[in-house]
């Protein structure tokens, strides 16, 4: 066969291949980098992780000390009292300071677009805390929630002396806010709630700004007062934004950490009141240095987090009368 | 007693100069008035202010006798149509039509019996459980204008309602528009920017001049009498043709006008009065007609347009190189492009006007 070849075609066909194969070539060279960085952040952990959950496995001793022991994870996470203590601790930070989040920031994003001068200001003071690093943060709420020397006892205790009537509403002794079992998990979602608020006000915010004008021209015609087209035009119409929103602030809360870890230290307080999964998750990694059960917690996280998910999908369609 | 009476009204955003100034307008019961005028004028702004969705800055506004100006929106008893449909796209086309009722307590028996008659009217029944979305625009029209037949308010405003509509639907959707008004008998006020819908559907026209009436007045006085050559130029498709021209005397009243490039013309008539020295003539491209050079106006054919039932043939007079158009018919032989041709002006059918543009008295 080696005969039949002219010597022209042998000739030409290893230039003509070059050339055509770095043009070949040069995509996959451009799209490497992400591909590249995704699959040894993005796809390796999580392939690895989802072996890891079935193996016990201490990382000290070497790959060699991986022990496969199949689904004894997942029955160990879900039969662990300590798990389903944080998992409520979880719900119950993500509750209350999500919820509240959503029904300041909405009401809030309609006053400030109705205001002319001055919105940018609000909402940039109302933003800054999304952006400022949590450390920060949570050092200065350790100070102000301080029980001896704490601004917020100090005011509280200034107000029950001086103001009259509802000054008797308010605690006569100095509260321990981030001592005390009962008052942590308040303390906690109060921070969280203040971080994220000023974020769901600029997604409302922008939510509104799309609504035509003529919208609420119309209704005031229609005789709706200010409270009505609240009711009628804004609210349905912010409606996929709010899905958005809710979505991300069920997403985040369930996977809280930084906030309560910084406030409170690793354990997540008296008694671990705030402890969340997600810090449980990590001691369990790191103190314990069980790491195939951190692994089982975090999966069994994605089915909870997925699941609520799809329900706020659920929920937003069937509120929409589905369209 | 009127409908609606605008009275010395006034509009001016903050400090700057006024947008509108010292308006006189009496519209009759039942009566539809349309406002045309350039873009800017002051059309949309004066209907939003009737609307009570625009502050009056000075002037009364009476709606049947009553002094509107302080009334809130939706106590006037009027019903807008936006140019956009300004449909609730949450809403379904029932829910759209009957908001206002709900509003205002309505059962829901009787609301549906008034939404269902004015669907009826327009004839989107079959709509009825739709949302906007998934409806043509002519479709979301006819709900726009349903919703206000829904309130039955004493007086309808429409801002440019059919300009978003495709020819061919606008022409479908000016005639139900004038079947309604027959139908309903109810005050419209109707702003537009089209020439056949302004004279097809007023009974009388309202020329709006940067923020002034130029003109009111049934759409064939406004055609065949304007005031000013703002009018006269404002109405009509091509427009009227002016010629800036010199009085060269009159003699047993028939005034001699004298055109650039030495041409002379016999107008046949004079204005009552005193005479300016210094006139413009208008004359529309129905009322001129192509003769042999000799015998008129020398003029050169720029372009021919032949627009199936009717010929544009657009010339320069000698001695002047503003267009000039004639309306033929459309089976005459016109002339080409390039040929100098004779004009004759119908004298009997032309205007003239001051340099200030006002319309001057004929005998
Ligand atoms: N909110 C406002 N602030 C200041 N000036 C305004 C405002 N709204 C309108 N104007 C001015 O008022 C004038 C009249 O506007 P308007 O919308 O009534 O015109 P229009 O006759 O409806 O024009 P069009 O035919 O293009 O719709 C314009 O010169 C416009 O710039
Ligand atoms: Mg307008």
């Amino acid at each position: 066969m080696e005969s039949v070849l002219s010597p022209a075609a042998s000739s030409t066909a290893p230039r003509r291949r070059k050339r055509f194969q770095s043009w070949k070539w040069a995509p996959y060279i451009f799209i490497s980098p992400f591909v590249i960085i995704f699959a040894i952040f993005g796809a390796f952990p999580l392939i690895f992780s989802a072996t890891l959950s079935f193996a016990q496995w201490d990382p000290a001793a070497g790959f060699g000390a991986i022990k496969w022991i199949q689904l004894d994870n997942y029955k160990f996470v879900l039969t662990d009292r300590w798990f389903w203590k944080s998992l409520g601790n979880t719900v119950y930070i993500a509750l209350a300071s999500g919820l509240p989040q959503h029904l300041v920031a909405i009401p809030f994003a309609a006053f400030l677009s109705t205001l002319l001068r001055g919105r940018n200001i609000v909402l940039g003071a109302y933003f800054l805390p999304f952006i400022t690093s949590s450390v920060a943060i949570s050092l200065i709420f350790s100070s102000l929630f301080s029980k001896d020397f704490g601004a917020i006892n100090a005011i509280l205790m200034s107000l029950h002396d001086h103001l009259p009537l509802i000054g008797q509403l308010l605690p006569d002794h100095k509260v321990d806010w981030l001592q005390n079992t009962e008052m942590v998990k308040p303390t906690v979602s109060f921070v969280v709630f203040w971080r994220y608020v000023g974020w769901n006000t600029v997604l409302y915010l922008a939510a509104m700004q799309t609504i035509p004008e003529d919208l609420y021209e119309a209704a005031t015609l229609d005789g709706a007062s200010i409270t009505r087209q609240f009711w009628h035009i804004t609210l349905p119409m912010i409606r996929p934004m709010m899905f958005f929103a809710v979505s991300l602030t069920l997403i985040n809360n369930l996977q809280l950490f930084e906030e309560p870890f910084i406030l409170l230290g690793d354990n997540g307080g008296t008694g671990q009141a705030a402890m969340t999964t997600a810090m449980y998750m990590y001691r369990t990694a790191f103190y314990f240095s069980d790491f195939g059960t951190a692994c089982a917690i975090s999966w069994v996280m994605f089915v909870i987090i997925a699941v609520l998910s799809y329900g706020n999908n659920r929920l937003f369609k069937l509120a929409g009368g589905e369209d | 007693m009127a409908s609606l009476s605008l009275r010395n009204i006034k509009k001016a955003y903050g400090n700057n100069a006024p947008v509108i100034e010292g308006l006189n307008l009496e519209v009759g019961k039942g009566e539809f008035v349309v406002f045309v005028g350039p873009s800017g004028c002051g059309k949309s702004t004066l209907l939003r202010m009737i609307a009570g969705l625009e502050d009056i800055t000075g002037g009364d506004l009476l709606i049947e006798g009553e002094r509107a100006n302080e009334l809130h929106p939706s106590e006037r008893g009027i019903a807008m149509v936006f140019q956009s449909y300004a449909l609730y796209p949450h809403m379904t086309v029932g829910e759209n039509m009957g908001f206002a009722l709900r509003l205002s307590g309505m059962d829901k028996r009787a609301i549906k019996e008034a939404v269902g008659r004015a669907a009826e009217v327009l004839r989107i029944t079959h709509l009825l459980d739709r949302k906007p979305a998934a409806l043509s625009g002519g479709q979301r029209q006819r709900v726009a204008i349903g919703r206000a037949i829904v309130r039955q308010p004493k007086v309808f405003l429409f801002d440019e309602p059919l300009s978003n509509l495709d020819a061919s639907l606008r022409v479908q959707m000016r005639i139900e528009l004038a079947r309604l008004h027959r139908e309903l008998g109810t005050t419209m006020v109707y702003v537009t920017h089209d020439q056949v819908e302004a004279m097809t559907l007023g009974d009388r026209i309202a020329v709006f001049n940067a923020g002034k009436l130029e003109q009111v007045g049934p759409p064939i006085q406004l055609y065949r009498e304007p005031r000013s050559t703002f009018v006269a130029g404002f109405l009509g498709s091509p427009k009227m043709n002016f010629l800036d021209v010199e009085t060269a005397g009159a003699v047993a009243g028939n005034l001699q006008l004298k055109l650039g490039g030495n041409q002379s013309l016999d107008f046949g008539r004079t204005p009552v009065g005193t005479l300016p020295s210094q006139l413009t003539l208008g004359i529309r491209p129905e009322h001129v007609r192509v003769v042999p050079a000799a015998a008129g106006l020398q003029a050169r054919v720029d372009m021919v347009e032949n627009l199936g039932d009717t010929q544009l043939v657009h010339t320069a007079l000698a001695g002047s190189e503003a267009s000039f158009s004639i309306r033929m018919a459309p089976d005459a032989i016109s002339p080409r492009v390039g040929d100098v041709v004779g004009i004759h002006i119908d004298s009997a059918n032309a205007l003239l006007f001051d340099r200030t543009g006002r319309a001057l008295e004929l005998a």
